[in-house]
């Protein structure tokens, strides 16, 4: 089945706006994924926001973070099609869908946990920073992919 | 001096040579300029559904603007950095490139917008807290914002794929966005 299928027939690479398109959704539908786990994050880790707890915050953006990271899969899985053999074979890209699976599973698990916990300082400062440095990575290694 | 040899002059200093031609330096600068946008455009994403009344509801117009402000300094001028690096290392190949250019007009709007806002939305959120409902002109304000970032967003990425006329086939560089297929496949 896989290996009768040609990339060339790929509406993605015989139409000239699609693939920017799925990008552009790809990097909108990142920043409101990362963006929102980043204010949870930046609360944790006890830097400029103050107001609302943790807790609040997961709430408030729970949904946002989910529909996010919804479109971002769906998107990246489109642009996957363009050239799967490529991207399967790819350090980069292995590596990203590792560093993905691990950050949301992480994200649902001990991140959720500790946020909606009164969980102390040092806790928080590491979880959080977990948190940033998992997604960033996920950012650089899915840029990274276009150079390796 | 004509804005192509301007833009030659300017992409063949030698700190843009050097970065140009550097295998790491540019996709990491590169790196950067997406993870500021992961961040604080999500900031920024979340502060303009915040005033359209969409998310945040447990946050004020005021705490969402005064506690983020500091997070999006910071990446507004991380990602400037970079994108003037960037940019400017291969000014010679994006002068003339439209999307360049509407780039560049969308992000000076970007300044506009922040002037013509600020007495009545950004820096008036105190006010904004104690309306009974918000105003039409900081959801207006918010439409506009995320309308700009959007298009700023997507004229970025079509850079990229603009091929001047008559250079059409011209060799990919590893620097450019692998979406072709490769005849080999």
């Amino acid at each position: 089945m896989l290996l009768a299928y040609d990339p060339a027939t790929n509406p993605l690479n015989t139409t000239e706006w699609a693939f920017p398109f799925f990008e552009c959704i790809h990097i909108a539908s990142f920043a409101m994924s990362v963006g929102t786990i980043a204010l949870v994050d930046l609360r944790l880790l006890g830097l400029g926001i103050r107001h609302q707890t943790a807790a609040q915050l997961v709430k408030d953006t729970m949904l946002w973070t989910l529909a996010g990271l919804i479109i971002v899969i769906t998107s990246g899985l489109v642009i996957f099609t363009s050239d799967p053999l490529r991207y399967y074979y790819n350090p980069s890209f292995r590596f990203k869908v590792i560093c993905l699976l691990i950050a949301i599973v992480y994200n649902y698990t001990i991140h959720r946990k500790v946020a909606m916990s009164k969980a102390p300082p040092f806790a928080n400062i590491l979880v959080g920073g977990i948190s940033l440095l998992l997604w960033v990575s996920i950012v650089f290694a899915g840029l990274f992919y276009a150079f390796t | 001096m004509s804005p192509a040899e301007f833009s030659q002059w300017v992409s063949g200093l030698d700190l843009f040579t050097s970065l140009r031609e550097s295998a790491l330096a540019y996709p990491v600068i590169m790196s950067l300029h997406l993870s500021s946008i992961a961040v604080f455009g999500g900031l920024i994403l979340m502060t303009d559904l915040r005033l359209l009344g969409l998310a945040m509801p447990n946050m004020t117009v005021s705490d969402i603007i005064a506690q983020t402000r500091i997070w999006k300094r910071i990446g507004f001028v991380v990602m400037i950095t970079c994108g003037v690096l960037l940019g400017g290392a291969k000014l010679d190949k994006y002068y003339d490139n439209p999307y360049f250019q509407l780039k560049l007009l969308f992000l000076l709007l970007v300044g506009v917008h922040a002037i013509v806002f600020h007495r009545s939305v950004y820096g008036n959120a105190a006010e904004l807290d104690r309306a009974p409902a918000i105003p039409a002109i900081a959801k207006t304000a918010a439409c506009l914002s995320l309308v700009l970032w959007i298009s700023i967003l997507s004229f970025g990425r079509w850079i990229a794929y603009y091929e001047r006329p008559g250079e059409r086939g011209a060799p990919v560089t590893s620097a450019q966005p692998v979406n072709r297929v490769s005849p080999a496949q």
